[in-house]
């Protein structure tokens, strides 16, 4: 019965499918068909299967010539998929009785235009075959892993030969100048299919590939290609749009994916290199399909990133086979090079109207060939086609496209850009390698300095040009700096590329531009110095790459390349780089005399003059190799290599702790001092001086000795401290600069000094804040909008302070806190409408605990308990209250970003606290004065857990911070959690329900955590004899009980759900499986009569035993045992691993 | 509540001002502003420069809190702006009188009668009357 509608169902869907007119009904009737035969596949015969596969393929081939290919295309998937679907159900021969119509229709039987359907299907059908393209069909993941190995196994290199014969029958034709429209399609086609192959992921193990090079004879048809391509790209020269065409780019792609294929010859047959510890893949596939005998492919872990999908395997480092690997290069880039040479004529076709893709492809030729080869190899490529080297080539080409790229038209110019972009990524890559992979000839070294000479020089044109516009990047500011900054530091590898000149080049262009400044400042004439400005601006910031490394996270040294240049100068005035340091910082030092600040500095020159200092001071303000090196005098190894040693130990030394390093802080304190005061107003400038410049100068400990000595410092602190100037900065900013100058603290010798500094530094701003807060008229005067801004510029300053908590200040920190606790809470009481200054109370406190917590004693700790209880009651009793009193939506948005923030601070209070549990440095502990860190932690969920929602929950970063103190506090207080009111427990517990299936890895592992701490908590107590979580419901009605009982049973079942059905995940099987033991031991039952249920529903008899002896092996193997210790964890988590694996082969359905 | 009640005629004032004086940069995103003699709350900031090596200026795009009209200005970000003093007192809700007027529940335990519900047909203003009336009954 079933069968006979599904048949009529088909009948009524073809019908359509070949009479209707609608193209539109044909492509859905189509669709259609597909779906109902995967859906009912099992219940149709092998006859009936077959039938169908064949009736799309005829369809297709009937009607290749058809207007309408988006239906073609279709039907084609379609039977492809039906392919897939059946392709274990068919024996070998129906297969090939399926494929031998596809072949005949390829090699061209029955015309081109079923020859180009034939390829279509083709590529329908591989993209089928491999994972990352497949339709979803109901069907376990084995079965698509299956498929994507039988496929690479037998028929790959079958269709890829097909693929390449229906190539060669029309070449010739198209050569001639004969071919038809249909018949180039066939061989763009062709060509298309054969770059799709390439781009197969494959995996077959090299104990697979054996036999299959039987058929190696189709050799040489990469030099076809290539003449191929050279000739009829000749018929075309004059055919602009001929470059843009399907044949000419789908032959570009394949040679340009040839060019990124490698291997090496293996008479023995199975050879791999054990390079790198990288896994080799080796498909023997491909012996003898290029032309040449390559059969190892090495996939590159972090290859450059450009859009093509050139750059997936990697030569090996030349060996025996280098010759060969070397031969095929030569032989693409002798026709690549045609693409690109000569670059002035080519860049000038460009800019009258040529298409661009073919520059760009032959870029990506060589942008694979870089990543492939070692520098010097890259290099000496060209030589046997060129009197020079591929370095010299490829600067030109950069200095055709960098002079294109900085004449900006707005009128659609993009492709310089876009080439620019892939020239700097192949510098990038020959010049990012270290030691013996990047050594360059003389020539090569010769033209990246003059490449270098051209980029400056056009880059110094645009500027001045530009100098007028206005700035309006604003809005895309940061991106925009990220990426120019990519930018730069290519150029700047160009630079390092050739030292010796570069460096000298810089510092003439910058003391022309600083000497014609001076003299317009002495001659006092009329000129308008906008121009020269902004050249100079560009050229600290180029200078400032040149000359450092960004160093995010790293500690920064003086880049390689610059360290080993200059070999022969032992003269500190004669070094290139010194020199160069030298003029900036003068011309820096400048900027302290008013008259010309006034005249010259101005923001912008200000901002490149800081973000240069601050990497310069990195970098060389006292290095710490220096003082490396000078323990290293008395050592052994003083002989070796003189000459560049000593070059380095006079950069190294020349601004070290005991030459000018202090006169160059000094100089550098007070030009922060004047961008502080004497640009109001400029926030860029003013934030670059403080979170860059300032936190610089105090990350190292020898730097802030000779700091804190400093008359300068010691300026800057009491003009911080005792006026009013520095109040008008932004309050942010005086947060920071607070916590910079807390930071130099720490390096006072003795700890009594250190305490008195930070007093010193503080004392004021507690003093001032205790005096507010205890005004007679506080009340009128409060909010009054300057007592406000006082306040916040206030709480900031102390957030900062706090934040610099350090050992050796931490006790006058403390005392800091102390001073202001009574005025806080007064505070907090007075401004409970002005959510800011509230918010800025709690974060101040989150952050002084955060600091001082671990250091302190039990009555220090009471004191600091005691407070933030006091500071929670405060703001729950007027708060809570207000969550939402209009229904005016923007109101409502407003006041939940508002608890938004707060929240988290709250949560990250409690957090903090908690700590002190886990981490605690303070000396005495006497049990009897400590105080209940538990008891704060009580009260504070009593009044976070109502405000959170689950659609609060909804906010990466609050949910973050909720699941980690829940997870937390679960872990270290299962009692107190347990004693919370039912209303509070509830809702934690629909919380963290909430967040199991949360998408986000961390949340989910948190609550798993949680769940795991739960559960062990209660086993554990019941182990005990005790009630467990059962004890809380006790005192309630009896239904709690229950209830109490279900929460782990429910736990348990979605943890099986999710482990079983949804969620394969294997970065959380720890802790799923640290969760799941627990809940087991607690419910043995239930988890037998759960693992009952899911066989009995599992109909496929073979999935049912391996399910069940997965279920069995889960808990019976690995001598598992009931308790909870580490090594029983350890066991089952070892288990469920195996489990997972093992379940989600037959579990997971696509 | 006539407009004129809510204007700054800044520092000419003989009282005890209405505003005080800070600087343009450091006024931010949700603060208080004075744009064209009204009290605005800031919704937009951004700072722009003229020419590349000019002063950077700020400019702010305010909604009055009275009246809810959008205002914009652009000030030099070193110079300074007028920021209005801005109190905000929860009162508790009594009564509406017929004639639309308010009776709220101070702090110090007397009633403030002079307050009337917004005359436009805003949802707010609908709600506080229906609910007070559905209290009253």
């Amino acid at each position: 019965m079933m069968l006979g509608m599904v048949l009529q169902y088909w009948c009524f869907s073809l019908y359509p499918s070949e009479n209707s007119e609608v193209p539109n009904a044909r492509f859905q009737a189509a669709g259609a068909i597909g779906d109902a035969a995967i859906r009912e596949w099992g219940m149709l015969t092998n006859e009936n299967r077959k039938s169908l596969i064949l009736f799309c393929l005829h369809y297709v081939m009937e009607h290749a010539s058809a207007a309408d290919a988006y239906v073609q295309l279709k039907v084609s998937a379609v039977a492809a998929q039906l392919v897939k679907r059946g392709w274990f159900d068919f024996i070998e021969a129906e297969k090939i009785g399926i494929l031998i119509e596809v072949k005949k229709a390829i090699l061209g039987l029955h015309g081109s235009d079923v020859q180009s359907a034939g390829i279509s299907f083709l590529e329908s059908l591989v993209s089928e075959f491999s994972p990352g393209t497949s339709t979803a069909m109901g069907l376990p993941k084995d079965y698509h892993e299956q498929c994507h190995s039988s496929m690479e196994l037998n028929y790959l290199k079958e269709f890829y030969c097909w693929a390449k014969s229906a190539a060669l029958n029309v070449a010739d034709k198209i050569v001639s100048c004969y071919a038809n429209i249909s018949e180039e399609k066939v061989c763009s086609r062709a060509l298309r299919f054969m770059f799709q192959v390439l781009n197969w992921n494959f995996k077959s193990s090299p104990s697979a590939l054996d036999n299959s090079s039987s058929k190696s004879n189709s050799g040489g048809h990469m030099l076809w290609l290539l003449n191929f391509y050279a000739i009829v790209r000749q018929k075309h020269s004059s055919d602009m749009l001929w470059f843009d065409s399907p044949l000419a780019v789908s032959a570009r792609q394949l040679i340009v994916q040839l060019c990124s294929l490698t291997g090496t010859i293996f008479p023995s047959g199975i050879l791999l290199y054990g390079h790198q510890g990288m896994q080799y893949r080796t498909v023997s596939v491909f012996r003898g399909w290029l032309g040449m005998h390559c059969s190892t492919f090495r996939p590159v872990t972090g290859g450059p990133r450009t859009g093509m999908p050139s750059d997936r395997y990697v030569l090996p480092v030349p060996g025996d086979d280098g010759e060969m690997q070397i031969k095929h290069l030569t032989q693409i880039l002798s026709a690549v090079i045609e693409w690109v040479e000569p670059p002035n004529i080519i860049s000038g076709a460009l800019r009258s109207g040529r298409s661009e893709s073919e520059m760009i492809d032959g870029f990506h030729a060589l942008l694979s060939m870089a990543t492939l080869t070692s520098t010097m190899l890259f290099d000496n490529l060209l030589r046997s086609l060129r009197p020079f080297g591929t370095i010299h080539l490829l600067a030109t080409l950069t200095c055709e496209v960098v002079k294109t790229y900085v004449i900006k038209n707005d009128d659609e110019q993009t492709w310089s850009s876009e080439a620019l972009d892939i020239m700097l990524e192949i510098w990038t890559v020959i010049l990012g390698r270290s030691g013996n992979d990047m050594k360059i000839s003389a020539e090569g070294i010769s033209s990246a300095s003059n490449l270098f000479n051209t980029i400056v020089e056009s880059h110094l044109k645009a500027a001045a040009e530009s100098a007028f516009e206005d700035d309006s990047e604003a809005d895309y500011f940061h991106v925009s700096v990220s990426r120019r900054d990519e930018t730069l530091y290519a150029y700047a590898l160009i630079a390092r590329a050739a030292v010796e000149t570069t460096v000298p080049f810089l510092t003439r262009l910058f003391s022309e531009r600083f000497a014609l400044l001076s003299q317009v400042w002495t001659n006092n004439e009329r000129m308008d110095p906008t121009q020269t400005l902004e050249e100079l601006y560009w050229l600290l910031l180029i200078t400032g790459h040149v000359l450092t490394d960004s160093g995010e996270g790293e500690t920064v040294l003086v880049p390689e390349a610059i360290q080993d240049g200059f070999s022969g100068v032992t003269e500190e005035l004669q070094h290139p780089v010194i020199v160069l340091s030298w003029s900036i910082i003068s011309f820096a030092k400048q900027s302290l005399d008013p008259k010309m600040r006034n005249a010259y500095f101005s923001p912008r020159l200000m901002e490149a003059v800081i973000w240069f200092l601050a990497r310069w001071v990195d970098t060389y303000l006292m290095p710490i190799d220096a003082a490396k090196g000078q323990l290293g005098i008395s050592g052994h190894d003083e002989g070796l290599q003189q000459h560049p040693q000593s070059s380095k130990k006079v950069l190294l030394s020349f601004s070290g702790q005991h030459s000018q390093g202090e006169i160059i802080l000094d100089t550098i304190i007070r030009i922060s001092m004047t961008t502080l005061t004497s640009y109001p107003g400029e926030n860029e400038l003013q934030a670059l001086t403080c979170w860059k410049l300032l936190v610089v100068l105090v990350r190292r400990r020898h730097v802030c000795i000779h700091l804190v000595a400093l008359e300068s410092w010691r300026d800057l602190a009491r003009a911080f401290a005792n006026e009013r100037t520095l109040f008008s900065l932004n309050a942010r900013l005086q947060r920071s600069l607070a916590e910079t100058l807390v930071c130099a603290a720490s390096s006072f010798k003795d700890l009594e000094t250190s305490n008195q500094y930070v007093r010193d530094l503080m004392g004021p701003m507690t003093a001032y804040l205790v005096d507010i807060s205890s005004r007679n008229d506080l009340k009128a005067v409060a909010q009054q909008a300057d007592a406000i801004y006082m306040v916040s510029c206030l709480l900031e300053r102390l957030r900062g302070a706090s934040r610099a908590t350090q050992p050796r200040t931490q006790k006058s920190i403390f005392e800091m806190g102390c001073a202001v606790m009574n005025s806080l809470l007064t505070l907090l009481e007075l401004y409970k409408n002005q959510s800011t200054v509230v918010y800025l109370i709690l974060k101040f406190v989150v952050d002084f605990v955060e600091g001082e917590v671990a250091f302190l004693s039990a009555k220090e700790t009471s004191i600091l308990v005691n407070f933030c209880l006091q500071l929670l009651r405060i703001y729950s009793s007027h708060n809570i209250g207000k969550i939402s009193l209009s229904l005016s939506t923007s109101l409502q948005s407003e006041a939940q970003t508002e608890k938004y923030k707060d929240l988290r601070a709250l949560l990250q209070l409690l957090t903090n606290i908690c700590s002190k549990d886990l981490v605690d440095f303070s000396s005495f502990s006497n049990e009897a004065e400590s105080t209940d860190i538990a008891e704060v932690i009580y009260v504070g969920l009593h009044i976070v857990t109502p405000l959170i929602s689950l659609e609060l929950l909804k906010y990466p970063k609050l949910s973050c911070d909720y699941f980690a103190l829940i997870s937390h506090l679960l872990e270290v207080y299962p009692e107190k959690v347990a004693q919370l009111n039912k209303e509070a427990f509830d809702h934690i517990v629909r919380t963290l329900d909430f967040g199991v299936c949360h998408q986000d890895v961390d949340i989910v592992d948190k609550c798993l955590r949680a769940v795991n701490a739960l559960a062990s908590y209660h086993y554990k107590e019941k182990i005990a004899g005790k009630e467990g979580l059962g004890a809380k419901a006790m005192s309630s009605e009896e239904s709690n009980s229950e209830f109490q009982q279900s929460i782990l049973s429910y736990f348990l079942r979605l943890l099986i759900q999710l482990l079983l059905y949804q969620d394969f995940r294997m970065e959380l099987a720890g802790s799923a499986a640290d969760a799941l033991l627990p809940l087991v031991l607690c419910e043995q039952d239930l988890y037998q009569r759960l693992v009952q249920e899911i066989l009995e529903k599992q109909s496929n008899p073979a999935i049912k035993t391996r399910l069940a002896s997965a279920f069995n092996a889960l808990t019976s193997t690995n001598q598992l045992s009931s308790s909870l210790d580490r090594n029983n964890r350890f066991r089952f988590r070892k288990n469920l691993q195996v489990f997972l694996i093992e379940v989600s082969g037959f579990m997971r359905i696509i | 509540m006539s407009d004129e009640e809510h204007h700054f005629d800044s520092k000419a004032d003989a009282g005890a001002s209405k505003t005080y004086p800070q600087q343009a940069g450091t006024i931010r995103k949700n603060g208080y502003i004075v744009i064209k003699g009204r009290a605005c709350k800031v919704v937009e900031v951004s700072t722009s420069k003229t020419g590349k090596h000019g002063h950077a200026k700020c400019h702010f795009v305010g909604i009055d809190i009275f009246n809810n009209k959008k205002l914009e200005d652009i000030v030099p970000s070193s110079h300074n702006c007028d920021v209005p003093h801005v109190t905000r007192t929860d009162y508790q809700l009594i009564d509406i009188s017929e004639d639309g007027f308010l009776s709220l529940l101070t702090e110090n335990g007397n009633t403030k009668d002079d307050l009337k519900l917004p005359t436009d047909e805003t949802l707010l203003a609908q709600r506080i009357s229906v609910s007070v009336s559905v209290d009253v009954k």
